[in-house]
């Protein structure tokens, strides 16, 4: 199962997260960010507005794509935060790492600046 | 599980392209013409079965898989060889040479079909019994064989290890000073990978720390040089883990701990439970970054509780998980228990979906007992 990847411009991609993100998906995560990563993409904007699971697996497949790219200054950003997501990004205090948006609009607006 | 790929080497472009289309709406399904087409294919990729003809051009299947048993990274590919030579020399000659099964042309390719599932299913049995076999090694080595014994405390843990699980670990270590440190993890990550990665972690977490509490006993200062190592190892690349770290003094009665993103701990007293927020950013995401401490003070009956995420997200009846508030209540409720632990683990369960934990547990319980 791959992820709906879009691109908003030459520099941003929107990730669509979807219902879960988690063991059983991280590894095609990993490769539907890689892709882009390799195109020279440093901006993501990660939609979370359906997902219901993000696991340990899953947030450290975040992590990763992160790591790919905060050498070069790259940002991800997260849009649409759910309940569940909130919960993980809490307990981990990611939100000092990844910046929150209410939706994808905004955060492609910010990126824009 | 990952699709299984299957090679096929056949130079009859019909009977290949047959076997593909059939193969192809089960398994992963890649074609050579001939034995060193195949041999090229396989250096790429190494398949986990081969279906080959015997008589080819260029390189026949017997050349192809004498070179592949010369090999000891594709000696122990299954093999199937398919052929119109149904005489009895060419099958004795297979069979010498090792090959798994011998399937005669004109062939049945339901017959086909089900012998190249229960090769491969064989295959993943021995898999999933070796890896089954190693979780549970790396899950015991993640673990303390006993715990210190302190006049006036008690500390316990228990731990649950799933084959799916990830890598829980906890350990001590005693100072010069008669003080310990408690290091309580999870490494991110499900299965045999998380369990190796843990167990890589934690060997350099106790080497580094019986060199760096020569110079300091800050869990702060040790989570920031912890943190470091995660971000510049290569063997420990694009590895995560949330960490608390306590120094305990058993005679001052106190506590000072660090927490990288680890679930929050929870203090009992007489008087209540309270959850304790402070707690910093997960190690191995970035570089630079400083960790605080807090101090604690163990007054007579205090207990501190201590555990992984997979208490945190048993699922309950309800249909959610248990969260921090489910766990705190609980905890209450052990707090009185002579063996608070297996009280706190039967109440989870009897508010639990299910009659036994989802994923790896990992429950660490220090108590200061009332004078």
């Amino acid at each position: 199962m791959s992820f709906d990847a879009e691109t908003a411009s030459s520099e941003t991609v929107i990730i669509h997260v979807g219902e879960a993100l988690d063991f059983r998906n991280a590894d095609d995560f990993k490769a539907t960010f890689q892709e882009h990563v390799d195109e020279g993409v440093r901006q993501f904007i990660l939609n979370f507005s359906d997902t219901e699971v993000l696991d340990s697996t899953g947030l450290g497949s975040i992590f990763s794509l992160y790591r790919a790219i905060s050498p070069d200054d790259g940002k991800v950003a997260f849009a649409d935060v759910s309940e569940p997501v909130q919960v993980v990004v809490q307990l981990t205090r990611t939100y000092k790492v990844f910046r929150q948006f209410p939706s994808v609009e905004a955060a492609r607006e910010a990126f824009a600046e | 599980m990952a699709e299984h790929t299957i090679l096929v080497v056949e130079d009859d472009s019909t009977v290949r392209e047959l076997l593909k289309y059939r193969l192809g709406k089960h398994y992963e399904v890649y074609t050579a013409t001939n034995g060193k087409e195949a041999l090229d294919q396989i250096e790429e990729t190494i398949p986990d079965l081969i279906i080959s003809d015997i008589m080819m051009p260029k390189m026949d299947g017997f050349a192809l898989q004498s070179a592949l048993q010369a090999d000891k990274n594709t000696r122990v590919i299954p093999f199937i060889f398919l052929t119109a030579r149904a005489d009895e020399e060419a099958r004795q000659q297979g069979e010498r040479k090792g090959v798994d099964d011998y399937i005669t042309k004109p062939f049945d390719m339901e017959t086909l079909l089900s012998r190249v599932e229960r090769l491969l299913e064989r295959i993943d049995m021995f898999q999933n019994q070796l890896d089954a076999e190693i979780g549970r090694d790396f899950s015991n080595r993640l673990l303390p064989d006993h715990t210190p014994d302190i006049d006036g405390y008690e500390l316990d843990f228990h731990s649950e290890s799933r084959q799916q699980g990830g890598g829980d670990l906890f350990d001590w270590t005693e100072t010069e000073k008669g003080t310990y440190f408690l290091t309580i993890g999870d490494v991110m990550g499900k299965g045999l990978r998380a369990k190796f990665y843990a167990f890589s972690f934690l060997s350099y977490v106790r080497g580094t720390l019986h060199t760096l509490l020569e110079e300091s006993t800050s869990p702060a200062a040790l989570m920031g040089e912890l943190n470091d190592m995660l971000l510049n190892d290569d063997v420990l690349e694009d590895t995560f883990a949330t960490f608390l770290l306590f120094h305990w003094d058993p005679h001052a009665h106190t506590v000072t701990y660090a927490n990288a993103g680890h679930c929050r701990p929870v203090l009992m007293t007489p008087d209540g439970a309270t959850v304790h927020e402070h707690s910093d950013l997960i190690l191995g995401l970035e570089e630079d970054i400083t960790f605080s401490e807090v101090s604690l003070d163990l007054d007579p009956g205090t207990a501190l509780l201590s555990y992984t995420d997979g208490l945190t997200e048993q699922h309950t009846q309800e249909g959610g998980m248990l969260g921090e508030d489910g766990v705190r209540d609980l905890a209450v409720d052990a707090y009185d228990d002579a063996s608070s632990i297996q009280a706190l683990l039967d109440g989870v369960l009897s508010q639990s979906a299910s009659d036994s934990f989802e994923d790896d547990l990992l429950v660490v319980w220090l108590k200061r007992l009332a004078e």
